[in-house]
């Protein structure tokens, strides 16, 4: 590997974990790197909007800023525009050799850029889930979180006549935006009950800041006389070319209502985005109310490989809140491994990150039990729908092949290429999952798809370099 | 469209000039070219197998939003809008 | 009591179970994952002459008719095999040499293959860059998608009735009056004889019979594409064994060449390297230019077996009667279907068409 510099710290992912943990390394004086796919950081909660773009502020802009801030002011290398593409070292090493360092491959300016670490923490935060529904494919239907990113990064709405469904406090912030934005909202479908909302309550306590807001949305909406339907989930989206009309129905009962509107907003809870985890070969757990499959760690963040950590959602989803917390003691965790902070000084500097992510996860971790999506919506997806969009996949096609015999994701994936597309699984993963869940007994048997670079595709100019041919090693010629 | 579906209230850079399958089109420089596209009425970005390509997740892990952009592979939600810019579906 | 047991449920296992159990034996076949999701699973589905040895090549050319014709001998099961001619290149002059011999000598075994020069190289295949100094051009050639092959052989093998034992790993053998009784993972089973077909695990297999047969384990890196448009209409691959090429019918261009990934027998496949996943994806972009526009979107691996000699380890176990072992067959997913009916001919006591591969050539000698 030719790489000039081996960082102490290697920081994946610049939200709010991440810029959180990148900057509480470099502060230490840990050599340290952020990379980031975007033009700047921020994640999708803080998302940045594009220069020379002024937008209104808002708490969570504010809470951004101040986290670019103090990432700027740290010291910290921070490579944007920085898509990391492959993962090696650490454990990744052949029979009986000592662990190497984290090798980092990363595409920037149309090539690729080889970086090495000491320590990795993987801050990829998480992913929108969607099970789908006859519909889903029509222009004019996004995601809940896409929305909200459309809105708050770019200024755009959705659409002018716009059905809000899903579940949790994004629900009520996006439909509260659009409102202020200009655009009708003519339902919101909550797949949660009074009842579960009201099983928060004590976690939400301890934000009080989060609950006034989301009290005030609800208000807003209620002025503004928009339908709020609980347990009410959509069950199909209609229209020619692009989105006319959205069916909503109770998730227990039959009656079902039809609205006219150009865009539907819609997301059935965040997955937590454990591509790299995978890679690197940590062990696993399966946690629905944290969002599905997540990293096993312990109490300062370490995976269950050495000098390998994980904060913010992508270790469990527990919202922006809690993340910056997670990644202070990600990265004091993985400065005491590598030896440049006492086992003194890291009790003292842990002990308030702890405090302030217990805070903070408690609402985040109540917020998430409510988007976890009931099993319900994957036992009702008819036949004919399209589960995997890049390969075209329908349900009755993955019905087909666990009647034949498939056993676990993987296994569905040899039989149907559902999941071997472009998305690699992200738009589809969890809904496959659900399915081969429900025929296996559970998503623990149904299992999770085998990790392997590329975690994004690759363009391949961007792998040329400078090739010559006599570059390759000859080997020796194959017996004949 | 009657009205835009940029919300005001925002300041943004000057409107550039970019095309979509040769259809000029405007929009602020830097806004995304999902964005763009969308507040230009312009949703349907393609065809996969068995469904449209639209922009599903604006955050570059759906691939639903896949263009070609100056003749490169790129996902129209990561992409900012540029003077010039030419995009086509993938 | 079964009549013959078959460890390890890949092509070999597979057809060799299934041409037992329609020769009238009773035939369990287990594996510890499930079926055909090993080497058969993940390979790169090249269908050619052109990697397979000189003594491989007339099973090579019956196992390639057999991959073709697999819906009408396998009740319909079908990896989407598909003939077309394929090109292996030499781009230097040593190259040149090393195909030309190589070509004489499988064209004297039987296998079609005849010398083009670059320029018609390119009238085969336009797509090609113009740096190729050399082809060896054989019209039978051609590819399937292997991770279609558990798929394929499943309802085939319970029609006729094998009892497929998935996810039931086997952890020893014991040899019983009558036969065998394999310790697995969900009690003892029992058959008067057993087949080895465990691939890259066939050393760990045969000490259980107390049989020293080393095999070497390459771990083999391979890439794909998104689909992208017709840019291929031939299977591509180069002397000098580093690439191999296809496209198939929705679009996505396979990329293989035996770079090697991390991994072992005990761990399995563990990593791609990143180094030489961009290493054959340059070389493929260098023998066809269209690729640049391409994304690549996974790699994999998988684990190939290796005797000393780099020939197959088929037949009787010496010392343990009515033991069997197939295996170890380099580019073997072409010829796997063949050898499958080879060996089961051989174990219903018919004299086999073409002749077994007998391992005693390959037992380790113990030290003195």
């Amino acid at each position: 590997m030719t790489c000039l510099t081996i960082y102490d710290v290697a920081v994946l992912g610049g939200g709010p974990a991440g810029m959180a943990a990148a900057a509480e390394a470099a502060r230490r004086g840990a050599r340290t790197v952020l990379l980031d796919e975007n033009t700047r950081p921020g994640g999708q909660v803080y998302r940045a909007a594009p220069h020379g773009f002024r937008m209104p502020a808002d708490p969570d802009r504010r809470a951004g800023e101040a986290l670019r801030a103090e990432l700027a002011r740290s010291g910290a290398e921070v490579r944007t525009e920085h898509c990391v593409w492959g993962l090696g070292g650490g454990p990744l090493v052949p029979e009986g050799s000592p662990p190497e360092p984290f090798r980092i491959d990363a595409l920037h300016a149309g090539a690729t850029v080889t970086l090495a670490a000491r320590a990795l923490i993987l801050c990829a935060g998480a992913q929108e889930r969607i099970i789908p529904f006859p519909g889903w494919t029509l222009p004019g239907v996004i995601g809940l979180a896409a929305a909200t990113i459309l809105l708050k990064a770019q200024g755009v709405l959705p659409g002018r006549r716009v059905v809000v469904a899903g579940a949790g406090p994004l629900l009520y912030a996006l439909a509260a935006k659009l409102l202020a934005g200009g655009a009708e909202v003519a339902a919101v479908a909550d797949l949660a009950t009074r009842v579960d909302w009201a099983s928060t309550l004590p976690q939400l306590l301890l934000r009080p800041g989060l609950l006034a807001r989301g009290l005030g949305w609800r208000a807003e909406l209620l002025r503004r006389g928009v339908p709020v339907l609980g347990a009410h989930t959509a069950v199909r989206a209609e229209g020619g070319d692009v989105l006319e009309r959205v069916w909503l129905a109770p998730l227990y009962g039959v009656r079902e209502r039809a609205i006219a509107c150009d865009a539907l907003c819609i997301g059935h809870g965040l997955a937590p985005a454990t591509e790299a985890t995978r890679l690197l070969r940590a062990e696993h757990r399966y946690d629905r109310a944290a969002g599905g499959w997540v990293p096993v760690l312990d109490s300062d963040q370490r995976t269950s490989v050495p000098l390998l950590y994980v904060a913010g959602d992508g270790g469990g989803v527990r919202g922006a809140a809690a993340a910056p917390a997670s990644g202070r003691l990600a990265a004091l965790a993985a400065l005491r491994d590598l030896g440049r902070l006492s086992a003194r000084a890291h009790a003292i500097a842990r002990w308030r990150a702890r405090a302030e992510r217990w805070r903070a996860a408690q609402a985040g971790a109540a917020m998430a039990r409510l988007m976890s999506p009931p099993p319900s919506l994957a036992a009702v997806i008819p036949p004919e729908t399209v589960i995997c969009r890049c390969e075209g996949v329908t349900a009755a096609e993955i019905e087909a092949a666990l009647a034949d015999g498939a056993t676990d994701v993987n296994q569905l994936k040899h039989f149907t290429r559902c999941g071997m597309g472009p998305c690699q699984g992200r738009l589809c993963g969890e809904a496959a999952a659900e399915l081969v869940a429900r025929r296996l007994g559970g998503r623990e048997a149904a299992g999770v798809a085998t990790g392997r670079l590329p975690l994004r595709p690759v363009p391949v100019d961007a792998l040329l370099g400078t090739f010559d041919y006599a570059d390759i090693p000859v080997p020796p010629p194959a017996p004949i | 469209m009657s009205a835009s579906l940029r919300v005001g209230g925002i300041g943004r850079p000057a409107d550039v000039e970019f095309t979509w399958q040769g259809r000029v089109l405007r929009a602020p420089a830097g806004e995304s070219l999902a964005a763009a596209l969308l507040a230009a009425g312009v949703r349907r970005l393609g065809e996969g197998p068995g469904a449209p390509r639209a922009a599903f997740c604006m955050m570059g892990t759906c691939q639903q939003c896949l263009l070609r952009v100056d003749g490169a592979l790129a996902q129209a939600c990561l992409v900012p809008v540029r003077a010039g810019l030419r995009a086509e579906p993938a | 009591m079964f009549d013959a047991a078959v460890i390890g449920a890949g092509v070999m296992g597979c057809s060799t179970a299934l041409h037992l159990a329609r020769g009238g034996m009773r035939v369990a076949l287990l594996d510890r994952g499930a079926i055909c999701r090993e080497a058969s699973g993940v390979n790169a589905g090249t269908l050619t002459m052109q990697m397979t040895r000189a003594a491989l090549i007339p099973y090579a050319l019956r196992a390639y008719e057999m991959w073709l014709r697999m819906p009408e001998w396998s009740d319909g099961g079908t990896v989407l095999a598909a003939a077309c001619p394929g090109l292996s290149l030499a781009f230097t002059e040593a190259e040149a040499a090393m195909l030309e011999e190589r070509a004489r000598l499988r064209r004297a075994a039987g296998a079609p293959i005849e010398l083009v020069s670059g320029r018609q190289a390119r009238a085969i295949e336009p797509g090609l860059t113009d740096r190729v100094r050399l082809a060896a051009h054989c019209p039978v050639d051609g590819f399937a998608s292997a991770y279609l092959t558990g798929r394929a052989f499943r309802p085939a093998l319970l029609a006729a009735g094998v009892a497929l034992f998935e996810k039931r790993p086997v952890f020893g053998i014991d040899r019983e009056a009558g036969g065998f009784v394999l310790r697995t993972g969900s009690g003892p089973l029992t058959a008067h004889r057993i087949v080895l077909a465990g691939g890259a695990w066939l050393e760990p297999m045969a000490a259980w019979l107390g049989v020293r047969l080393p095999i070497r384990v390459l771990v083999n890196q391979l890439v794909v594409t998104e689909r992208m448009p017709p840019v291929l209409r031939t299977v591509l691959g180069v002397a000098s064994g580093l690439l191999s090429l296809k496209q198939y019918a929705n679009g996505t261009v396979l990329i293989g060449g035996g770079w090697q990934g991390i991994g072992d027998r005990a761990r399995g496949g563990l990593a791609v390297r990143a180094e030489n996943f961009a290493g054959n994806i340059r070389l493929a972009a260098y023998a066809l230019p269209a690729l640049r526009a391409a994304r690549v979107v996974r790699a994999w691996l998988g684990l190939e077996a290796e005797t000393a000699d780099a020939l197959p380890a088929i037949g009787p176990i010496p010392g343990v009667e009515h033991a069997w072992i197939i295996g170890s067959v380099h580019s073997g997913y072409t010829s796997g279907p063949y050898f499958g009916k080879l060996l089961a001919q051989a174990i219903l006591g018919a004299e086999p068409e073409l002749p077994l591969f007998p391992i005693d050539r390959l037992l380790a000698r113990e030290a003195a």
